[in-house]
């Protein structure tokens, strides 16, 4: 194994215990977005971990939750139907009809804190595309509060912790304001990488890693400029289900 | 496959249709396993009681995030339990005050524990294949991998709790998952 795999094997063994922080953990996201599905060996590696972490689960004893667990747990499914069935149907962003975009020059979007360089972010549009035309990573509407809420979509490539919200047509946010990016999972968020304004064209592009069985929903919410937000604001928000969108 | 994967494969496929009974019956076979584990991480049966009901729901919500070329549905299901587990924990500082108790496997004091609970013959097995696989590890291996795991601890932060360089933490955590892979999946 060459000295680059024992780093990454050292990343992979870190993410899977979830224990990265800083750095690590965003080279982690990079790895796991670029380069592990394209390395066998790392993904065998990967789904090994994964699997030992799923087994260390069993190590303590288990023990018998309350009976009053179940019933309650009833009566929230009685008022939370499936979420893929709940969502609304939304307008979707043809693949072909975004394909147009890749050629436009001087193109420049939004793609949160780490893109600054124009290649760079056409680069980032084109895996955007080509995770659109992925069989199975149909875009699914994020449904907006708003009649004016531009068309925004979530492009989730199966096989893969990489997903994409892009969209035409978004307004900007007001006046001192700038779109923050959420994921959650039961009404808890965490917000995701830098706030961010739609380019020229109201164009919006942003790449993010998510892991899906800690995350069920995404946000994207109006925040005052330059702040750091603790919890979603309730201004302009677009919102769906992240888990359904991957296997939509 | 096991017999027990593949029975979870089945109630999994009839909960992505919307079936209560399979959903009723994942909860059977997998709760108390899930609470075990949430307890040793949360520390608190109201917090371990949340985080059980939450990656229920959860499932309920999108029993499509499993995906069974990925793994066992168990596998699944119970990172998502630790998952969870891990952002309350982290969440809740205050828990930290259970100091070392969520290092080491042996039972919190008044848990209610094992006897009574009913689980798959495989369940049972594999729990005793996975400690004693544990109890292969030397012991400044075995102290990184449980404080991470069921601590909820980062490496930055386990590294300022034993006062090693995080490099060091690095080093035991690869170290111990390869002896691991070794010792429950018979590779060389």
């Amino acid at each position: 194994m060459s000295q680059d795999h024992d780093r990454i094997e050292e990343l992979l063994a870190g993410y899977v215990l979830l224990g990265l922080t800083g750095e690590d953990a965003i080279e982690a996201d990079r790895l796991l977005s670029e380069h592990v599905p394209t390395c066998p060996m790392c993904r065998e590696t990967m789904a090994g971990f994964q699997a030992i972490a799923g087994d260390l689960a069993l190590a303590p004893d288990p023990a018998p939750p309350s009976e009053l667990l179940l019933p309650r747990i009833r009566r929230a499914l009685a008022e939370a139907p499936v979420g893929r069935r709940q969502r609304g149907a939304g307008r979707v962003v043809m693949v072909a009809g975004v394909a147009a975009f890749v050629g436009l020059a001087g193109l420049t979007l939004s793609f949160g804190s780490r893109a600054t360089k124009a290649e760079d972010q056409r680069q980032r549009l084109v895996q955007t595309l080509n995770a659109m035309q992925q069989p199975g990573a149909n875009p699914v509407s994020l449904t907006s509060g708003a009649s004016n809420g531009g068309g925004l979509v979530e492009i989730a490539p199966p096989g893969t912790q990489r997903m994409y919200v892009f969209g035409t047509n978004v307004p900007a946010p007001a006046a001192g304001h700038a779109y923050q990016l959420w994921l959650g999972s039961a009404g808890t968020f965490v917000a995701v990488g830098s706030m961010f304004e739609p380019e020229e064209g109201g164009i919006v592009v942003i790449p993010f890693t998510v892991d899906l069985s800690r995350y069920d929903e995404i946000l994207i919410t109006e925040e005052v400029a330059g702040s750091t937000p603790s919890i979603p604001s309730e201004a302009h928000r677009w919102g769906a289900a992240l888990a359904a969108a991957a296997a939509a | 496959m096991q017999q027990d994967d593949l029975l979870d494969l089945e109630l999994q496929r009839r909960l992505s249709a919307g079936d209560r009974a399979a959903f009723e019956d994942l909860y059977r076979r997998f709760a108390s396993a899930a609470y075990g584990l949430a307890l040793r991480v949360t520390g608190q049966p109201v917090l371990a009681q949340e985080v059980v009901a939450d990656a229920f729901l959860a499932l309920w919500r999108a029993p499509e995030a499993y995906d069974p070329a990925r793994g066992a549905f168990r596998t699944f299901f119970l990172s998502l339990v630790h998952h969870r587990a891990v952002d309350t924990v982290r969440r809740e500082e205050r828990l930290r005050k259970r100091g070392e108790r969520a290092s080491n496997l042996e039972p919190l004091h008044g848990e209610d524990v094992a006897e009574d609970v009913v689980e798959g013959t495989y369940l049972v097995q594999r729990r005793r294949e996975v400690r004693e696989a544990l109890e292969t590890l030397p012991p400044d291996q075995k102290r990184v991998l449980e404080m991470a795991y069921f601590g909820g601890y980062t490496q930055a932060r386990i590294a300022e709790q034993l006062g090693i360089p995080v490099g060091t933490v690095k080093t035991r955590t690869l170290a111990a998952m390869r002896k691991l892979r070794r010792a429950l999946y018979r590779e060389d």
